[in-house]
Protein backbone atom coordinates (compact mmCIF):
# COMPACT_ATOMS: atom_id res chain seq x y z
CA UNK A 1 0.00 0.00 0.00
CA UNK A 2 2.93 2.06 -0.35
CA UNK A 3 2.56 2.97 -3.94
CA UNK A 4 1.49 6.87 -4.30
CA UNK A 5 0.70 9.14 -6.85
CA UNK A 6 -0.13 12.95 -7.32
CA UNK A 7 -3.45 14.41 -7.42
CA UNK A 8 -2.90 17.41 -7.97
CA UNK A 9 0.09 19.00 -5.50
CA UNK A 10 -1.12 16.08 -3.07
CA UNK A 11 1.01 13.12 -2.64
CA UNK A 12 -1.76 10.13 -2.36
CA UNK A 13 -2.40 6.45 -2.33
CA UNK A 14 -2.72 5.19 -6.04
CA UNK A 15 -5.81 3.32 -5.19
CA UNK A 16 -7.35 6.63 -4.09
CA UNK A 17 -6.63 9.08 -7.04
CA UNK A 18 -9.39 7.61 -9.17
CA UNK A 19 -12.16 8.07 -6.21
CA UNK A 20 -10.79 11.39 -6.17
CA UNK A 21 -10.88 11.97 -9.86
CA UNK A 22 -14.34 10.38 -9.95
CA UNK A 23 -15.37 13.09 -7.55
CA UNK A 24 -14.11 15.72 -9.98
CA UNK A 25 -15.99 14.91 -12.38
CA UNK A 26 -19.32 13.49 -10.58
CA UNK A 27 -19.33 17.47 -9.37
CA UNK A 28 -18.27 18.96 -12.89
CA UNK A 29 -20.47 16.75 -15.56
CA UNK A 30 -23.37 18.69 -16.29
CA UNK A 31 -21.17 21.80 -16.84
CA UNK A 32 -18.39 20.16 -18.37
CA UNK A 33 -18.41 22.20 -22.13
CA UNK A 34 -19.61 25.57 -20.27
CA UNK A 35 -16.05 25.54 -18.04
CA UNK A 36 -14.15 24.35 -21.00
CA UNK A 37 -15.66 26.87 -23.23
CA UNK A 38 -15.08 29.63 -20.24
CA UNK A 39 -11.69 28.57 -19.15
CA UNK A 40 -10.21 28.14 -22.37
CA UNK A 41 -11.99 31.62 -24.38
CA UNK A 42 -13.52 28.35 -26.57
CA UNK A 43 -9.98 27.65 -27.52
CA UNK A 44 -10.70 23.81 -26.65
CA UNK A 45 -13.04 22.94 -29.71
CA UNK A 46 -9.65 24.52 -31.73
CA UNK A 47 -7.54 21.68 -30.07
CA UNK A 48 -10.19 18.95 -30.61
CA UNK A 49 -10.60 19.79 -34.37
CA UNK A 50 -6.97 20.04 -34.54
CA UNK A 51 -6.98 16.14 -33.10
CA UNK A 52 -9.46 14.78 -35.81
CA UNK A 53 -8.11 16.64 -38.39
CA UNK A 54 -5.02 14.42 -38.15
CA UNK A 55 -6.95 11.18 -37.62
CA UNK A 56 -8.93 12.28 -40.93
CA UNK A 57 -11.35 9.56 -40.57
CA UNK A 58 -11.88 7.86 -44.30
CA UNK A 59 -15.11 8.89 -46.01
CA UNK A 60 -15.49 5.35 -47.36
CA UNK A 61 -13.96 2.78 -45.79
CA UNK A 62 -15.04 1.19 -42.74
CA UNK A 63 -13.12 2.89 -39.63
CA UNK A 64 -13.37 1.91 -35.87
CA UNK A 65 -12.35 4.71 -33.48
CA UNK A 66 -11.89 4.14 -29.55
CA UNK A 67 -12.20 7.39 -27.51
CA UNK A 68 -11.04 6.62 -24.30
CA UNK A 69 -11.88 8.64 -20.89
CA UNK A 70 -14.23 10.80 -24.08
CA UNK A 71 -17.54 10.72 -21.90
CA UNK A 72 -19.68 13.81 -23.13
CA UNK A 73 -18.42 13.01 -26.75
CA UNK A 74 -17.31 15.45 -28.00
CA UNK A 75 -14.09 13.62 -29.70
CA UNK A 76 -16.02 10.78 -31.34
CA UNK A 77 -19.09 13.15 -32.76
CA UNK A 78 -16.51 15.48 -34.52
CA UNK A 79 -14.55 11.69 -35.44
CA UNK A 80 -18.02 10.24 -37.35
CA UNK A 81 -19.05 14.11 -38.61
CA UNK A 82 -15.46 14.38 -40.10
CA UNK A 83 -15.71 10.38 -41.22
CA UNK A 84 -18.22 8.50 -43.60
CA UNK A 85 -21.05 5.78 -42.62
CA UNK A 86 -18.37 3.54 -41.84
CA UNK A 87 -17.18 5.49 -39.24
CA UNK A 88 -18.08 4.00 -35.74
CA UNK A 89 -16.87 5.55 -32.24
CA UNK A 90 -16.84 3.72 -29.39
CA UNK A 91 -16.49 6.31 -26.03
CA UNK A 92 -15.03 4.41 -23.02
CA UNK A 93 -15.07 6.45 -19.62
CA UNK A 94 -15.06 5.82 -16.28
CA UNK A 95 -17.09 8.15 -15.28
CA UNK A 96 -20.92 7.13 -15.70
CA UNK A 97 -22.29 11.14 -15.43
CA UNK A 98 -19.45 12.04 -18.09
CA UNK A 99 -21.17 9.29 -20.33
CA UNK A 100 -24.95 9.93 -19.21
CA UNK A 101 -24.26 13.43 -20.76
CA UNK A 102 -22.70 11.65 -23.75
CA UNK A 103 -25.38 9.94 -24.56
CA UNK A 104 -28.03 11.79 -23.96
CA UNK A 105 -26.11 13.91 -26.76
CA UNK A 106 -25.96 10.92 -28.86
CA UNK A 107 -29.18 11.10 -28.88
CA UNK A 108 -30.51 14.84 -30.02
CA UNK A 109 -27.82 13.91 -32.54
CA UNK A 110 -29.43 11.01 -33.83
CA UNK A 111 -25.85 9.43 -33.74
CA UNK A 112 -26.84 6.45 -31.67
CA UNK A 113 -26.31 3.99 -34.30
CA UNK A 114 -22.68 5.23 -34.87
CA UNK A 115 -21.62 5.99 -31.44
CA UNK A 116 -21.23 3.75 -28.73
CA UNK A 117 -20.96 4.14 -24.79
CA UNK A 118 -18.74 1.65 -22.27
CA UNK A 119 -18.10 2.58 -18.68
CA UNK A 120 -14.63 1.13 -18.82
CA UNK A 121 -11.32 1.83 -16.96
CA UNK A 122 -7.70 3.61 -19.31
CA UNK A 123 -5.91 0.92 -17.46
CA UNK A 124 -8.03 -2.53 -18.16
CA UNK A 125 -9.75 -1.99 -21.39
CA UNK A 126 -12.74 -4.43 -22.20
CA UNK A 127 -11.65 -4.78 -26.02
CA UNK A 128 -10.04 -7.95 -27.68
CA UNK A 129 -6.84 -7.41 -29.28
CA UNK A 130 -6.11 -5.11 -32.46
CA UNK A 131 -9.51 -4.27 -33.04
CA UNK A 132 -9.67 -0.67 -33.47
CA UNK A 133 -8.09 1.59 -36.41
CA UNK A 134 -7.42 4.40 -34.01
CA UNK A 135 -7.62 5.22 -30.29
CA UNK A 136 -7.76 8.50 -29.59
CA UNK A 137 -7.71 10.86 -25.68
CA UNK A 138 -8.41 13.72 -25.38
CA UNK A 139 -7.40 15.45 -21.92
CA UNK A 140 -8.24 12.34 -19.95
CA UNK A 141 -4.53 10.65 -19.62
CA UNK A 142 -3.30 12.86 -16.84
CA UNK A 143 -6.48 11.89 -14.81
CA UNK A 144 -5.35 8.07 -15.07
CA UNK A 145 -3.26 6.94 -11.53
CA UNK A 146 -1.21 4.40 -14.02
CA UNK A 147 -0.34 6.49 -16.84
CA UNK A 148 1.99 3.55 -18.36
CA UNK A 149 -0.55 1.05 -17.48
CA UNK A 150 -3.28 2.71 -19.87
CA UNK A 151 -0.87 3.26 -22.82
CA UNK A 152 0.13 -0.29 -22.27
CA UNK A 153 -3.76 -1.01 -22.99
CA UNK A 154 -4.36 1.35 -25.58
CA UNK A 155 -1.75 -0.39 -27.65
CA UNK A 156 -2.88 -3.37 -27.07
CA UNK A 157 -6.53 -2.47 -28.59
CA UNK A 158 -4.88 -0.83 -31.82
CA UNK A 159 -4.96 -3.02 -35.14
CA UNK A 160 -1.12 -3.13 -36.73
CA UNK A 161 -0.82 0.04 -38.57
CA UNK A 162 -3.30 1.95 -36.41
CA UNK A 163 -2.52 5.44 -35.15
CA UNK A 164 -2.83 6.91 -31.49
CA UNK A 165 -3.41 10.22 -30.95
CA UNK A 166 -3.27 12.19 -27.50
CA UNK A 167 -4.50 15.80 -26.74
CA UNK A 168 -3.07 17.13 -23.85
CA UNK A 169 -2.27 19.82 -21.60
CA UNK A 170 1.44 21.19 -22.16
CA UNK A 171 4.25 23.28 -21.11
CA UNK A 172 4.12 26.55 -22.09
CA UNK A 173 7.72 27.49 -23.65
CA UNK A 174 6.86 31.38 -24.66
CA UNK A 175 8.40 34.06 -22.87
CA UNK A 176 5.97 36.14 -21.09
CA UNK A 177 3.10 33.92 -22.31
CA UNK A 178 4.53 31.19 -19.37
CA UNK A 179 3.94 33.68 -16.69
CA UNK A 180 0.45 34.94 -17.83
CA UNK A 181 -0.80 31.33 -17.72
CA UNK A 182 0.68 30.46 -15.01
CA UNK A 183 -1.39 33.32 -13.27
CA UNK A 184 -4.76 32.96 -15.18
CA UNK A 185 -4.71 28.99 -14.40
CA UNK A 186 -4.06 29.64 -10.58
CA UNK A 187 -5.93 33.05 -9.64
CA UNK A 188 -9.09 32.66 -12.38
CA UNK A 189 -9.68 29.58 -13.14
CA UNK A 190 -10.69 28.29 -9.69
CA UNK A 191 -12.97 31.19 -9.03
CA UNK A 192 -14.53 30.69 -12.61
CA UNK A 193 -15.24 26.71 -11.00
CA UNK A 194 -16.24 28.05 -8.07
CA UNK A 195 -19.19 31.01 -10.03
CA UNK A 196 -19.79 28.21 -12.48
CA UNK A 197 -20.05 24.80 -10.53
CA UNK A 198 -20.48 25.87 -7.46
CA UNK A 199 -17.32 24.19 -6.17
CA UNK A 200 -13.38 25.74 -6.85
CA UNK A 201 -11.86 22.62 -5.63
CA UNK A 202 -12.38 20.78 -8.41
CA UNK A 203 -10.62 23.32 -10.72
CA UNK A 204 -7.79 23.62 -8.19
CA UNK A 205 -6.92 20.06 -9.14
CA UNK A 206 -7.70 20.36 -12.80
CA UNK A 207 -4.68 22.99 -12.72
CA UNK A 208 -2.32 21.16 -10.22
CA UNK A 209 -2.25 18.21 -12.06
CA UNK A 210 -1.64 20.42 -15.46
CA UNK A 211 1.62 21.65 -13.69
CA UNK A 212 2.28 18.23 -12.53
CA UNK A 213 1.83 15.97 -16.14
CA UNK A 214 5.18 15.17 -18.00
CA UNK A 215 7.20 17.42 -20.01
CA UNK A 216 6.39 16.42 -23.99
CA UNK A 217 9.74 14.67 -24.31
CA UNK A 218 9.06 12.65 -21.04
CA UNK A 219 5.72 11.40 -22.17
CA UNK A 220 6.92 10.57 -26.01
CA UNK A 221 9.26 8.75 -23.41
CA UNK A 222 6.57 6.86 -22.08
CA UNK A 223 4.84 5.93 -24.85
CA UNK A 224 7.82 4.51 -26.82
CA UNK A 225 8.39 2.52 -23.83
CA UNK A 226 4.22 1.26 -24.55
CA UNK A 227 5.46 -0.04 -28.15
CA UNK A 228 4.88 3.08 -30.14
CA UNK A 229 6.69 3.80 -32.76
CA UNK A 230 6.94 7.19 -34.79
CA UNK A 231 6.21 8.98 -31.82
CA UNK A 232 5.69 12.68 -32.18
CA UNK A 233 4.48 15.96 -30.34
CA UNK A 234 3.12 18.91 -31.56
CA UNK A 235 2.43 21.91 -29.27
CA UNK A 236 -0.82 24.00 -29.85
CA UNK A 237 -1.21 27.57 -28.81
CA UNK A 238 2.27 28.21 -27.64
CA UNK A 239 2.46 25.30 -25.39
CA UNK A 240 -0.69 25.54 -23.49
CA UNK A 241 -1.25 21.95 -24.93
CA UNK A 242 0.23 19.44 -27.33
CA UNK A 243 -0.92 16.55 -29.17
CA UNK A 244 1.08 13.53 -29.23
CA UNK A 245 0.83 10.76 -31.89
CA UNK A 246 2.39 6.97 -32.42
CA UNK A 247 1.76 4.23 -34.46
CA UNK A 248 2.08 0.52 -33.68
CA UNK A 249 3.70 -1.10 -36.60
CA UNK B 1 -29.36 2.62 -40.24
CA UNK B 2 -32.29 3.64 -37.32
CA UNK B 3 -32.13 4.66 -34.22
CA UNK B 4 -32.15 2.18 -31.05
CA UNK B 5 -34.89 2.67 -28.01
CA UNK B 6 -32.83 4.29 -25.16
CA UNK B 7 -31.98 1.84 -23.17
CA UNK B 8 -30.82 -1.40 -25.56
CA UNK B 9 -27.28 -1.92 -26.63
CA UNK B 10 -26.11 -2.39 -30.02
CA UNK B 11 -25.41 -5.94 -30.85
CA UNK B 12 -22.41 -5.13 -32.77
CA UNK B 13 -21.05 -3.56 -29.32
CA UNK B 14 -21.38 -6.64 -27.53
CA UNK B 15 -19.86 -8.33 -30.08
CA UNK B 16 -16.53 -6.33 -29.50
CA UNK B 17 -16.79 -6.62 -25.74
CA UNK B 18 -14.34 -8.69 -23.72
CA UNK B 19 -13.60 -9.13 -19.59
CA UNK B 20 -11.10 -6.46 -18.62
CA UNK B 21 -9.32 -9.45 -16.41
CA UNK B 22 -9.47 -11.86 -17.89
CA UNK B 23 -9.84 -10.56 -21.82
CA UNK B 24 -12.42 -13.80 -22.60
CA UNK B 25 -15.12 -13.48 -24.28
CA UNK B 26 -18.48 -12.81 -22.13
CA UNK B 27 -22.05 -14.03 -22.56
CA UNK B 28 -25.16 -11.95 -22.88
CA UNK B 29 -28.01 -12.32 -20.34
CA UNK B 30 -31.01 -10.28 -21.63
CA UNK B 31 -33.01 -11.31 -18.84
CA UNK B 32 -30.93 -9.94 -16.37
CA UNK B 33 -29.01 -7.28 -18.49
CA UNK B 34 -25.69 -8.68 -17.64
CA UNK B 35 -22.53 -9.94 -19.50
CA UNK B 36 -20.91 -12.98 -18.02
CA UNK B 37 -17.43 -13.46 -17.60
CA UNK B 38 -17.45 -17.15 -16.55
CA UNK B 39 -13.35 -16.87 -16.26
CA UNK B 40 -13.31 -13.95 -13.75
CA UNK B 41 -16.79 -15.57 -12.24
CA UNK B 42 -18.24 -12.01 -12.73
CA UNK B 43 -21.21 -10.36 -13.93
CA UNK B 44 -21.04 -6.75 -15.72
CA UNK B 45 -23.98 -4.91 -15.22
CA UNK B 46 -25.96 -3.14 -18.54
CA UNK B 47 -27.31 -0.03 -17.16
CA UNK B 48 -29.61 2.29 -19.18
CA UNK B 49 -27.89 0.68 -22.45
CA UNK B 50 -24.42 1.46 -21.06
CA UNK B 51 -22.49 -1.38 -20.21
CA UNK B 52 -20.41 -0.88 -16.76
CA UNK B 53 -17.26 -2.84 -17.66
CA UNK B 54 -15.83 -2.51 -13.63
CA UNK B 55 -15.10 -5.22 -11.49
CA UNK B 56 -15.70 -3.25 -9.00
CA UNK B 57 -19.46 -3.01 -10.10
CA UNK B 58 -19.85 -6.72 -11.22
CA UNK B 59 -21.42 -8.88 -9.63
CA UNK B 60 -19.65 -12.28 -8.24
CA UNK B 61 -21.12 -15.60 -9.76
CA UNK B 62 -21.91 -18.26 -7.43
CA UNK B 63 -21.07 -21.73 -8.60
CA UNK B 64 -24.16 -22.77 -8.79
CA UNK B 65 -24.70 -19.94 -11.83
CA UNK B 66 -21.32 -21.32 -12.99
CA UNK B 67 -22.80 -24.87 -13.91
CA UNK B 68 -25.42 -23.63 -15.95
Amino acid sequence: MSDTTHFGFKSVPLEDKQRRVDDVFDKVARRYDLMNDLMSGGLHRQWKDALVAKLRPPKTRAFDLLDVAGGTGDIAFRAVAAGGPRTHAIVADINGDMLSVGRARAAQRSLTARVEFVEANAEALPFADRRFDAVTIAFGIRNVPRIEAALGEMFRVLKRGGRFLCLEFSHVDVPGLDALYQAYSFRVIPELGRAVVGDAEPYRYLVESIRRFPEREAFAGLMRNAGFARVSATPISGGIVALHSGWRL
Amino acid sequence: MTDRPPGSVDPKLLEILVCPLTKSTLEYDREKQELISRAAKLAYPIRDGIPIMLPDEARKLDESELKR
